[in-house]
């Protein structure tokens, strides 16, 4: 079986999905359930109290899907470590998508930030899955701390322009001892094919789903991509032969022998 | 002669919430739970912080309020 | 390669012997008599310098015999990518020929009869300013397992006596504990280089009969320690010759890719000593390793791993040494000298082995130049980060 394996935990589905930016809570449920994620992402957000809210949290079967908390809206360490501590408290589970983003255009993660809140929070006993630029050294950094994961963009999110970091995601799969998820800027299921086909361990996409004009679809659409990714990459395939141009023979001396 | 005349203003009490201050005519509420009741939030789905120390929410019916307490209510959204 | 989740934090011992590398019975050898021409070009179609197990298998295989200009052409194209037409030289520092162990294929074996040398902190210094003075920065301290006299003391005192002179000090003496090296990191040397020889546990037993050697495991487990006391260089080898170097390659190449995941700020090399003539030793037993075979073993390893070092001694001829540079190489000894005292002349002390590229520094560099590459002597200043007196 290629299982997914998280902090020991294992999964069938390499495909993790967002819950932000959806029409309605309905339709988020059922783009949900068509994507056959098993990893649910949320956000923490003050209640509105001047206005009655939408409780999207009841739309999410809790014994089908692992919540996975976010810490976005956080712009450093101690908000985010603040916001894991709340929503540990609210659902009881320990898992958290660390989530650093003190810059409002582009929504990048601060990497200082994002490490000092790593160690702050595996010591705290917290299963870590962080959200972070493409960053090879930083993935490595995250991982001797302790995270579960690593979660590098692809580009920014909401972006939907694909796989832009893609050579220092290769370094990134290459070097990685924990799963890489990549996470963020995954526009269309090709992306996602794609970034299976690389070696990633698992995909999240959130923007690309949500805003498709029909989700549910999409939803399924992205199911089907990661799969044929995964299988792709472990069958094995032949990349595309270029050959070097010939020049001066270097074995030659061996045949004088 | 009215209270209001000779000077006399009854102390309002009130209650930081969500970095706003909320003032209660008839009194904060006594409870967590309460004050959730009349601001019409559904207990089950909110995590709660007063004065930074979060609270368990089995604990909210338990927990008295006092004047001038920093709340954080806080629930989840939908996020990537 | 992705580790699997269940082996990820397998030591390298339980590698090799669930991949059956640490035996040289079992069924490797069939598996690659059985490789066919089109596995060859699949491996040569992954991209070059990621490597994979079965890849190396169809690189070093019998088939692959019929590709050897291809992969030479491959790996110098990416060894020039990623060095740059540069060669690194340096210079090794016999420090001791005593010698506890009694490896069979040794000169230095305990058991030979033959006067032995070692060299005080003053003479060792010595020695190593006539290095420097034919240029080298960068010199490699070695000895044979001589632990009371080429003390852990002696080898820290001898690097601080040293780091002024030489941008790089690396060693290459008997296996110590992971404090020990980080305590000679502090002292200034950063690399290490240890052989494990051969990776078939039977051949091991057979070849080192006495002594700390003698630990099949202990010497495995060395350049794990070596990374985890922060030496930035690890170096490793087997020595060609004892066994089918084929497997060997496989194994070493595994024990590469166990230190280069987990130590991801380690860099590591190869080195590809070869049984050579020496003192006393009888070579009747010893398999056949020819320069092709070299050939094919150096230029897999670099098309499996992109950033590794190369490194060539002077115990190859001088011709074969001027065809490697070419294969993907990036660092050479050069006027070496493998006996205590030998660059001062001093003594008559018998040497490790023979030499076989006896040219001067001066004369190696000029045919790295005629061959298009650069030699680089020192790789960076490090002056500037040595605390400076007020």
């Amino acid at each position: 079986m290629d299982e997914l394996f998280i902090a020991e935990k294992a999964f069938n589905s390499r495909l993790l999905i967002g819950t932000g930016k959806f029409a309605s809570s309905a339709l988020m449920a059922a783009a949900v359930d068509a994507s056959g994620a098993e990893i649910v992402t949320v956000a923490l957000r003050r209640v509105d109290i001047e206005n009655e809210n939408d409780d999207m949290l009841a739309a999410i079967d809790r014994s089908r899907y692992l919540l996975l908390a976010n810490t976005s809206g956080a712009r450093n360490a101690e908000e985010a470590v603040r916001l894991a501590k709340l929503a540990r408290a609210a659902t009881g589970i320990n898992w958290l998508k660390l989530e650093v983003t003190p810059d409002p255009y582009y929504l990048l993660p601060d990497p200082v930030e994002t490490l000092k809140a790593a160690q702050i929070l595996v010591k705290d006993g917290f299963v870590v899955l962080p959200y972070i630029n493409a960053d090879p050294i930083l993935a490595k950094r995250l991982e001797d701390a302790g995270t579960a994961t690593v979660m590098p963009l692809a580009s920014p999110i909401g972006s939907n322009r694909g796989l832009q970091t893609r050579a220092a995601l290769e370094i990134i799969i290459e070097q990685a001892n924990v799963p890489v998820v990549v996470d963020a800027g995954l526009g269309l299921p090709s992306h996602a094919a794609d970034a299976m086909e690389m070696g990633a361990d698992a995909v999240l996409i959130n923007t690309a789903i949500a805003t498709a004009a029909d989700p549910i679809k999409m939803a399924r659409a992205f199911k089907l991509a990661v799969e044929a990714g995964r299988i792709a990459f472990k069958s094995g395939p032949r990349a595309a032969s270029g050959k070097a141009d010939a020049s001066s023979p270097l074995t030659g001396f061996l045949r004088d022998q | 002669m009215s209270d209001r005349a000779r000077g006399f203003v009854p102390r309002m009490e009130t209650l930081k919430i969500n970095g706003t201050e909320k003032q209660f005519p008839a009194g904060i509420p006594r409870t967590l739970t309460e004050l959730l009741g009349q601001l019409n939030i559904n207990q089950a789905t909110v995590v709660a912080e007063i004065d930074g120390r979060i609270i368990e929410q089995r604990s909210f019916a338990q927990t008295r309020l006092s004047a001038g307490q920093s709340i954080e209510l806080v629930r989840f959204v939908g996020g990537g | 390669m992705r580790m699997l989740r269940a082996t990820r934090n397998a030591d390298i011992g339980t590698i090799l012997a669930e991949k059956g590398l640490d035996d040289h019975s079992a069924h490797w050898r069939q598996h690659l008599e059985a490789v066919t021409a089109d596995n060859v070009e699949k491996a040569l179609s992954e991209p070059a310098g990621s490597y994979n197990l079965q890849k190396l298998s169809a690189l070093i295989s019998p088939a692959a015999e019929d590709y050897l200009e291809e992969m030479a052409q491959s790996a110098h194209e990416l060894t020039v990518r990623r060095f740059g037409r540069t060669i690194r030289l340096y210079a090794p520092l016999y420090l001791s020929n005593y010698c506890t162990n009694s490896c069979l294929y040794c000169g230095f074996n305990r058991l030979n009869q033959f006067e032995r040398t070692r060299l005080s902190i003053e003479q060792a210094v010595e020695e190593a300013n006539i290095i420097a003075s034919e240029g080298f920065r960068d010199i490699l301290l070695v000895s044979g397992e001589d632990r009371p006299f080429i003390s852990i003391d002696y080898l820290a005192e001898l690097a601080g006596r040293l780091r002024g002179k030489f941008s790089s000090i690396s060693m290459e003496v008997y296996q110590m504990s992971r404090d020990e090296y980080a305590r000679l990191f502090e002292a200034g040397i950063e690399g290490v280089t240890l052989y494990q020889e051969t990776y078939d546990r039977r051949a091991y037993g057979y070849y080192h009969a006495g002594g700390p050697k003698s630990d099949y495991d202990l010497r495995l487990s060395a350049p794990e320690s070596i990374a985890g006391a922060g030496m930035r260089e690890v170096g490793l080898g087997v020595l060609l010759g004892l066994t089918d170097w084929r497997l060997e390659t496989l194994a070493l190449a595994e024990h590469a890719h166990t230190i280069i995941k987990r130590f991801w700020q380690s860099h590591v090399s190869f080195s590809f000593p070869r049984l050579r003539p020496a003192f006393h030793v009888e070579d009747s037993q010893f398999h056949s390793f020819g320069d092709k075979n070299l050939v094919q073993m150096m230029i897999a390893l670099r098309l499996c791993f992109a950033d590794a070092g190369l490194v060539l001694s002077t115990r190859e001829r001088a011709e074969l040494r001027d065809n490697l540079i070419l294969l993907g190489v990036t660092k050479l000894s050069a006027g070496s000298k493998t006996s205590p005292g030998g660059y001062s002349g001093r003594t008559e002390a018998t040497g490790q082995f023979e030499i076989d590229d006896s040219r001067t520094p001066a004369q190696v560099a000029t045919m790295i130049k005629d061959r298009g590459f650069e030699p680089v002597w020192k790789d960076w200043d490090k002056a500037f980060l040595e605390k400076s007196p007020v």
